[in-house]
């Protein structure tokens, strides 16, 4: 029941904030700055973690592949499909909604338990599309360029690591990445990031607007947010793969 | 001036407002006075539209406010400024862009009349040399003056003010009651404020309406109230031994 209630809510929310902009300027305006909160911010952690699960995965393909019946370009292969279906898409996906959109439910939360949300309707501006419409564009505009670094990063990972720790060389890590490369799945991929930048901005966005209470509340906002991001991210993920990939 | 008729709210089966009917006078400070959780803020927020009545009806200067549009209503809230609880200034802007934002909405000024504009409100609450800062980096009375100017900004016949003057020390609490009085006397603006502090109401109650669980239960002038037989009124300004002592001696 209180379920069928968020749901209704929750689109309802959307209609607001899919309304029509009353000051295309300041939108714009607005648009630029979580742009900036929201995407560039979150650079420098997504090399961060590439770099990382770029070398660590190289390390374990080599691993389980150092059967000599494998191809050694099995390993390169192995790290480039893993990033560019799974990791750089979903995971990071998982991983951004404890960053952005823990980030999004307290600032809109603690606007709301401290009237600014209010303040705003009482302008006559509409408060829902004025705070979260220029978030939702953000995020779903910066995702897949976030989706292509973190690509790009954990095969570097993999470049550096697995030659430095000696489990492969260089050139048969290289030829294993651009082995067998199926261009669609990056077609795929950034469809999905698509989806999951509108479901990070959009769905703690929701549990910030309609908090109640005062600071505690928002904190508990924040973490009823990120799991019900992760879980939907993750049944979001099911069906697009079963949709597109089979 | 603004009326409300038999005006009733319920939240959930909990009646928090029953039958409220009273008027706000123009250029008078209007205080709705009454203990925490009585109603004073779920009254203020009904008058806005912010919550929408059960029942009654609601007139700025004749206009029927329950039975407008949202489009009809957000033209009128361009004449309604509005003070809250904690100031709610917009913390990740600066001062000076708090008090523009409804110019650089509403307004089709240029930037040069923006500031002008700015600078005019923010002399009338007495903030100098702040203009860059973010709220978080002012003082709670500061706050509560900026928020009166941005109230300001757009030249509103109406003011609303929830307990403008909650979390201050007693002499910067007068300071602001009195600032409101003045804005509101020389502007000629119809002004509401929630309080449950009898300072205000003795500094600048000229109308008061005390509400008691959600019901109207008098109304009157500062100096009526001292001499008030009502029990329950009494009752909240004698809680106060200090008001005790007043009412024996006059
Ligand atoms: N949005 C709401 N939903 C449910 N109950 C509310 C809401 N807002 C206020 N109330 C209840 O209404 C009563 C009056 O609250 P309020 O008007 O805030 O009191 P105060 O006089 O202190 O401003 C309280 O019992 C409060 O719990
Ligand atoms: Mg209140």
């Amino acid at each position: 029941m209180k379920f069928l209630y968020n749901i209704g809510r929750y689109f309802a929310m959307l209609g607001k904030v899919f309304s029509k902009p009353e000051k295309t300027r300041l939108y714009i305006r607005q648009l630029f700055y979580e742009i900036e909160s929201l995407g560039i911010d979150s650079v420098g952690i997504i090399i961060v973690l590439s770099l990382f699960v770029g070398g660590i995965m190289t390390i374990q393909y080599a691993y389980s592949m150092s059967n000599p019946i494998y191809p050694v370009e099995l390993i390169g292969l192995g790290t480039r499909d893993t990033l560019l279906l799974e990791f750089s898409s979903t995971i990071m996906a998982l991983i951004m909604a404890g960053k952005i959109g823990s980030n999004i439910t307290s600032e809109i939360g603690s606007m709301k338990v401290t009237e600014q949300i209010d303040s705003l309707e009482i302008m006559g501006v509409n408060s829902a599309s004025y705070l979260i419409l220029p978030k939702i564009i953000a995020v779903v505009f910066i995702f897949p360029f976030l989706y292509v670094l973190s690509v790009f990063f954990g095969l570097i990972g993999g470049l550096i690591t697995g030659p430095a720790v000696g489990v492969i060389t260089m050139p048969d890590y290289i030829s294993g990445i651009i082995w067998l490369f199926e261009p669609y799945y990056v077609t795929f991929s950034i469809i999905k990031s698509l989806f999951f930048g509108f479901i990070i901005a959009s769905v703690p966005a929701y549990f910030g607007y309609y908090v109640q209470g005062g600071a505690l509340e928002v904190g508990k906002a924040s973490t009823k947010a990120v799991v019900n991001t992760n879980i939907l991210i993750l049944l979001t993920d099911l069906i697009l793969t079963r949709l597109l990939l089979t | 001036m603004i009326e409300t008729r038999n005006i009733s709210k319920s939240f959930g089966g909990q009646q928090v407002l029953k039958n409220v009917t009273t008027a706000f006078q123009k250029g008078k400070t209007n205080l709705i006075i009454g203990r925490s959780g009585s109603g004073k803020t779920v009254l203020l927020k009904c008058i806005l539209g912010l919550h929408e009545v059960d029942e009654g009806e609601i007139f700025y200067d004749g206009r029927d406010f329950t039975k407008m549009n949202e489009k009809s209503r957000k033209k009128l809230r361009q004449e309604i400024g509005m003070v809250f609880q904690g100031g709610a200034l917009f913390d990740s802007l600066t001062v000076e862009e708090n008090v523009q934002f409804p110019l650089d909405f509403f307004t089709t000024q240029t930037p040069k009349e923006k500031e002008e504009r700015v600078n005019f409100c923010l002399e009338h609450v007495n903030i100098s040399n702040a203009n860059n800062l973010y709220p978080s980096e002012i003082s709670g009375g500061m706050q509560k003056r900026v928020a009166i100017a941005r109230a300001i900004a757009l030249n509103p016949r109406y003011l609303f003010c929830d307990e403008p003057n909650s979390g201050l020390d007693p002499e910067t609490a007068t300071v602001i009651d009195k600032l409101i009085q003045e804005i509101t006397k020389e502007f000629n603006i119809t002004t509401i404020i929630n309080t449950h502090d009898m300072n205000s109401v003795i500094e600048i109650g000229e109308s008061v309406l005390f509400i008691s669980n959600g019901e109207k239960c008098w109304e009157g002038t500062k100096d009526e109230i001292l001499k008030t037989n009502n029990k329950t009124l009494n009752e909240f300004i004698f809680a106060n031994k200090l008001y005790a002592k007043l009412k024996e001696s006059s």
